[in-house]
């Protein structure tokens, strides 16, 4: 430690110093502080319009999850070898956030300052986009078809104008499970096994305020079932133990594929599983039975007599026009890792043709304000595969507020429970439950939205 | 004696000011000339420089491993979260408060860790760093679960404004995070300068000889685990000002992340510490603008940059375990 | 009483994997005086192999034995290619005090764990996916009331048990055996009595890896199978090995039993939010009676 030498140095410079750094300080601001907004609309010129999402790609939370983004662009892929939308080609950028919303920050950053996104787009994981939805809101820029059924981001557009969901909230459908519950299951002891976070809660939410009381109530601690120290074997133990016989599955596919596993193993055998749609997918299902030695046939054998809600029509009904459409789509533009055809596909092609029919709605003047106004003033004109329109309103940013109830038959298909599909709709909040008519409007003969 | 003890005091404190004026005035000039996204980015350098601080402290300085920073870093991000959304307090007093919270914090691990060694402790700060995010489901009316509680820095007061403009998001994340890192690396010189650096080197490098030698082994163990919170804590205050404070905000992998940055920069040195981080946050990008001239499926540009990045952490460890600001820069051990 | 029987069952069948995870870490530790976090990441990859050659059409057996081996030679490999030359490193400066010596390998095992995930997501995708048992995963029946307890579950604990009884003797009456643990307790001594160091370390890093990938194996059909799911197992395997004790394969097994236990008996009378608070705090109940674990030595602190 050279003492002297050290202040030999020091005594003569610190003053200087100072000045020096304040005047660099002072320069570096007045040289950064170049306004925020350009002229022309970011994201879109004459030849492309750049969109962005944010998934968790890798990490415990992306198993079927990642196929959603191959889903979505592969309709843009197809869109723009039918000549883009009034010329543009649609490029959809990708970012992988690990569902951490610490890097959600940063990969939205990206987004928009280094990709110049003209818009996000079904961006999945409720956590990380609460991380990111202030800031993308207060840019303006338009936040669409998001891949979360969290009210908290669409029930109140005047703090989150920008946003759009691109499901029903998870409220909703537990609501009209909740009121299938009480009319068809009340002589029976209901359970529930729920993930321990906002869709879990949701359920819950919902589920009770449509009136249905749990015998047991029983958490699922992770977000992914696998991960988790015992399995759900403590879980199944305690609703075996206390008689339940309808159980509700409100966690993911591969949570709900573990639950089966493990109350096989105790020999419970609940007269009726209810599952939630998030955790209702038939493919993830059967692959993770499947490679646990357990044919297809007999997981479809375990999954058939379940109860389920959709939006859309079950990715097993094969005569379906949309499914249809959007199946020859995916086998010919998919470029993903697993294409392989279910709901996480269906749903990603579906966002992947609301936004092309909005971008066609809006006209060739795309700016970001305008496709927001044009969103939220023109939902019923933009309809998809599913089987309830677009909720939005200048009152609610929400996307299907109409769900219909399915059972799986023997085929792991989810066929509707009455002769003919009811489709039922209520709000996030305690309005009752109702029957919604709603006529689906045909897809042309190009798959493609046509919007007049 | 005490004179000449205060004369060297005095000097320590010029010649960490002095590290820290060319430390802003680096950060300044880079700041200006780079574009949004990076400069968010540096913002983020700023942030996660003073965490990988607490690990060069704790760790480099004092030889004690931990892998559960990233709960000290939540204990600072909730405290003032709480403070800002229910008092409705500024950042400027929630964040020194928060620090005042992770202190505490610090105090009680450092007390039930005081006994513990190597192995031994970097397992009770990884099981930390796994339960502390799951109080914020247990006690769910006030962290608010998953869904965690949003923050973020806000607008530039007026004045700032009048003087200097009005600067974008980005650059008002940088000049939050600024001087909150700029105090950082003073207090940490100091440390590293001073008597006290000293005799925390003296119990890493030999406890024995240390407590022989007059040292008080356990209350040093202690007084370094609280400074080093304290450090982990404004880092986490300012991490949970980006967007939201949450448990996926500071999960398992945000501790393994700050003792990656502190071990591939230099475990020992500050100047070690900045570097690290500064490949940490930037890393990815270089890979990603590598790649992209490369057309590659997506299942393999996917794990592309967790792969070389891994291979490139253990290329520093087995090549230079010194890390980049390499042993000379340890001439003050 | 059926929740306590059955907690009681599932918290011994768990336990005996989270004791051969410990047994795993604690074999690198006395070996190398290196915890292994890449060690269930190493099981993952081999696990990821078993499963590719089951749904091509091998037998289970088959995929089981030569995920053991993969095992095996791949933690042999990680000693000779990172391990090795990062330990001969240590004259350096820098690798001079205990702390460091812990502290960087366990950034060099941080990385593999990485590369490892990494490549598996290269290779089979992210996809999530099962494993199959060899016996019926369907519960015995106790009194009229079906327990979570399996022939599986059988077969769970009385392979781990034979492993650990194979393992204590391996290490007392053999002479590789003996070799290592002269290895263990200093290298130096034993290199200057003519024990090959080097090998016996490489010798310790793949039992290691052979107990591990059982782990996997053996974890793996009650759970799923993906890049990141041994994740926890490995920190509650840590745990388990830190309770016991790192230096005693004994400690292990109580370790892994009593972790295994604490788990079940939150989940099932609790609730699984509190598993990771519980472990916390049997950690530091142990660790502030007894800082080196239930069977650590009680001062191992080298002047």
């Amino acid at each position: 430690m050279n003492v002297v030498r050290n202040r030999a140095s020091l005594s003569r410079s610190p003053r200087s110093f100072i000045t020096t750094a304040a005047v660099v300080l002072a320069g570096a601001l007045a040289l950064s502080a170049v306004p925020a907004q350009g002229a022309s609309t970011p994201g879109v010129s004459a030849t492309e319009i750049v969109l962005g999402m944010q998934l968790p790609q890798t990490g415990p939370a992306s198993p079927g999850y990642n196929k959603v983004d191959d889903a979505i662009r592969a309709y843009f892929d197809y869109v723009n070898s039918k000549g883009g939308v009034y010329g543009r080609k649609i490029t959809l950028v990708v970012k992988d956030d690990t569902y951490k919303a610490g890097l959600t920050v940063s990969t939205a950053s990206a987004l928009i300052n280094k990709d110049k996104v003209f818009a996000m787009v079904g961006s999945i994981g409720t956590q990380t986009h609460i991380s990111v939805i202030k800031d993308i809101n207060r840019r303006g820029i338009p936040d669409l078809f998001v891949n979360s059924g969290y009210s908290g981001f669409y029930t109140d557009p005047k703090k989150y104008p920008t946003t759009f969901g691109a499901l029903g909230t998870y409220v909703v459908e537990a609501k009209i499970l909740g009121k299938h519950i009480k009319e068809n299951f009340s002589k029976n002891t209901v359970g529930i096994v729920y993930q321990t976070d906002d869709f879990g809660r949701n359920t819950v939410e919902g589920l009770a305020i449509a009136g249905v009381t749990f015998t047991a109530k029983k958490t699922a601690a992770t977000f992914i079932a696998g991960t988790q120290g015992s399995g759900l074997d403590a879980q199944m133990q305690q609703l075996k133990d206390n008689n339940v016989d309808v159980v509700v599955v409100g966690a993911v596919a591969s949570a709900f594929a573990a639950a089966v596993s493990s109350a096989n193993k105790i020999g419970y055998k609940p007269a009726q599983w209810i599952v939630i749609s998030v955790g209702a997918d038939a493919t993830t299902f059967q692959t993770i039975l499947g490679a646990r030695g357990i044919p297809a046939a007999s997981s479809a054998g375990l999954l058939a007599g379940t109860i389920s809600a959709s939006h859309a029509p079950s990715p097993g009904e094969a005569e379906d026009e949309y499914v249809k459409a959007f199946k020859t789509i995916n086998d010919g533009f998919n470029k993903g890792p697993d294409k392989r055809w279910d709901n996480n596909v269906l749903q990603g092609m579906n966002i992947g043709y609301l936004t092309t029919s909005a971008l066609l709605g809006v006209g060739k003047d795309l700016t970001r304000p305008g496709i927001i106004k044009y969103i939220e003033a023109n939902a019923a004109k933009l309809p998809s595969a599913a089987l309830s329109p677009l909720g939005y309103s200048s009152s609610t940013h929400e996307a299907f507020t109409g769900f219909w109830i399915g059972k799986y038959d023997a085929t792991a298909v989810l066929k509707p429970i009455d002769a003919t599909r009811k489709v039922w709709t209520t709000d996030s909040a305690k309005g009752a439950v109702t029957e919604l008519k709603y006529t689906r409007p045909a897809i042309a003969a190009d798959a493609l939205p046509k919007v007049g | 004696m005490r004179a000449v003890s205060k004369v060297k005091q005095h000097s320590i404190a010029r010649k960490s000011l002095r590290r820290t004026l060319f430390f802003i005035v680096l950060i300044l000039l880079a700041g200006s000339t780079f574009d949004a996204y990076n400069q968010a980015q540096l913002a983020l350098v700023l942030i996660l420089f003073i965490g990988v601080l607490s690990v060069t402290l704790l760790t480099g300085i004092s030889g004690q491993l931990s892998l559960g920073q990233g709960a000290l870093m939540a204990v600072g991000g909730y405290c003032m979260a709480l403070l800002i959304t229910n008092k409705g307090y500024s950042i400027w007093v929630a964040i020194p408060l928060a620090i005042v919270g992770a202190a505490i914090a610090g105090l009680l691990l450092g007390i039930s860790a005081a006994r513990l060694s190597g192995p031994y402790l970097a397992g009770t700060t990884l099981v930390i760093a796994l339960a502390i995010p799951t109080l914020s489901n247990r006690f769910m009316s006030v962290l608010k679960g998953d869904e965690g509680l949003p923050v973020d820095v806000g607008y530039p007061p007026n004045w700032f404004t009048k003087l200097f403009g009005e600067p974008s998001y980005e650059q008002w994340q940088l000049y939050v995070a600024l001087p909150f890192a700029a105090i950082a690396l003073f207090f940490a010189s100091n440390i590293l300068l001073s008597r006290t650096g000293r005799m925390w080197r003296a119990i890493r490098d030999n406890e024995t000889a240390a407590s022989l030698s007059g040292v008080n082994f356990s209350r040093q163990k202690i007084f370094v685990f609280v400074v080093s919170a304290t450090f982990a804590g404004l880092s986490g205050a300012l991490y949970g000002l980006r967007g939201l404070v949450g448990p996926s905000v500071y999960p398992v992998s945000l501790s393994l992340t700050l003792l990656t940055a502190a071990v591939l920069g230099g475990i020992r040195s500050i100047f070690g510490a900045f570097i690290g981080t500064v490949i940490v946050v930037f890393l990815p990008d270089w890979i990603e603008a590598v790649l992209g001239s490369f057309e590659l499926s997506e299942q393999v540009s996917n794990f592309m940059p967790a792969l070389i990045s891994s291979l490139l952490l253990i290329l520093t460890v087995v090549i230079n375990p010194a890390g980049v600001a390499g042993t000379h820069l340890h001439k003050h051990k | 009483m059926e929740t306590f029987l059955a907690a009681l069952f599932s918290g011994t069948s768990r336990g005996a994997i989270y004791a051969l995870v410990a047994l795993g870490l604690v074999i690198v530790w006395r070996g190398a005086g290196i915890v292994n976090f890449a060690q269930m990441g190493q099981a993952m990859f081999s696990t990821y192999i078993a499963s590719t050659m089951i749904t091509n059409g091998y037998s289970y057996w088959l995929g089981f034995i030569v995920a053991i081996l993969v095992g095996a030679a791949m933690g042999a490999l990680l000693d000779i290619l990172v391990m090795r030359p990062l330990s001969n490193k240590k004259k350096t400066e820098l690798l001079s005090s205990d702390s460091m010596r812990a502290a960087v390998p366990v950034i060099a095992s941080l990385g593999i764990l990485g590369v490892l995930q990494a490549l598996a997501g290269i290779i089979w995708a992210a996809e999530e996916r099962g494993f199959p048992a060899p016996y019926p995963q369907e519960g015995f029946t106790v009194a009229n009331n079906v327990m979570p307890f399996t022939s599986f579950d059988v077969f769970v604990i009385s392979i781990v048990l034979a492993t650990l009884l194979a393992t204590t003797l391996f290490f007392k009456k053999t002479g590789v055996g003996l070799a290592m643990r002269a290895t263990a307790l200093n290298a130096e001594v034993a290199r200057l009595s003519g024990i090959r160091t080097n090998f016996t370390r490489s010798l310790s890093w793949g039992f290691s890896g052979a107990a591990s990938s059982l782990a996997g194996l053996l974890i793996t059909p009650t759970s799923n199978l993906s890049p990141n799911t041994l994740d926890l197992v490995l920190i509650i395997g840590f745990t388990a090995a830190v309770v016991g004790g790192l230096d005693s394969p004994a400690g292990s097994v109580i370790g892994g039993f009593l972790v295994g236990m604490v788990i079940s008996f939150v989940s099932f009378y609790d609730t699984p939010e509190d598993v990771f608070l519980s472990i916390l705090s049997v950690l530091l109940l142990v660790l502030i009676i007894r800082p080196r674990g239930i069977f650590g030595a009680k001062d191992a602190r080298r002047v």
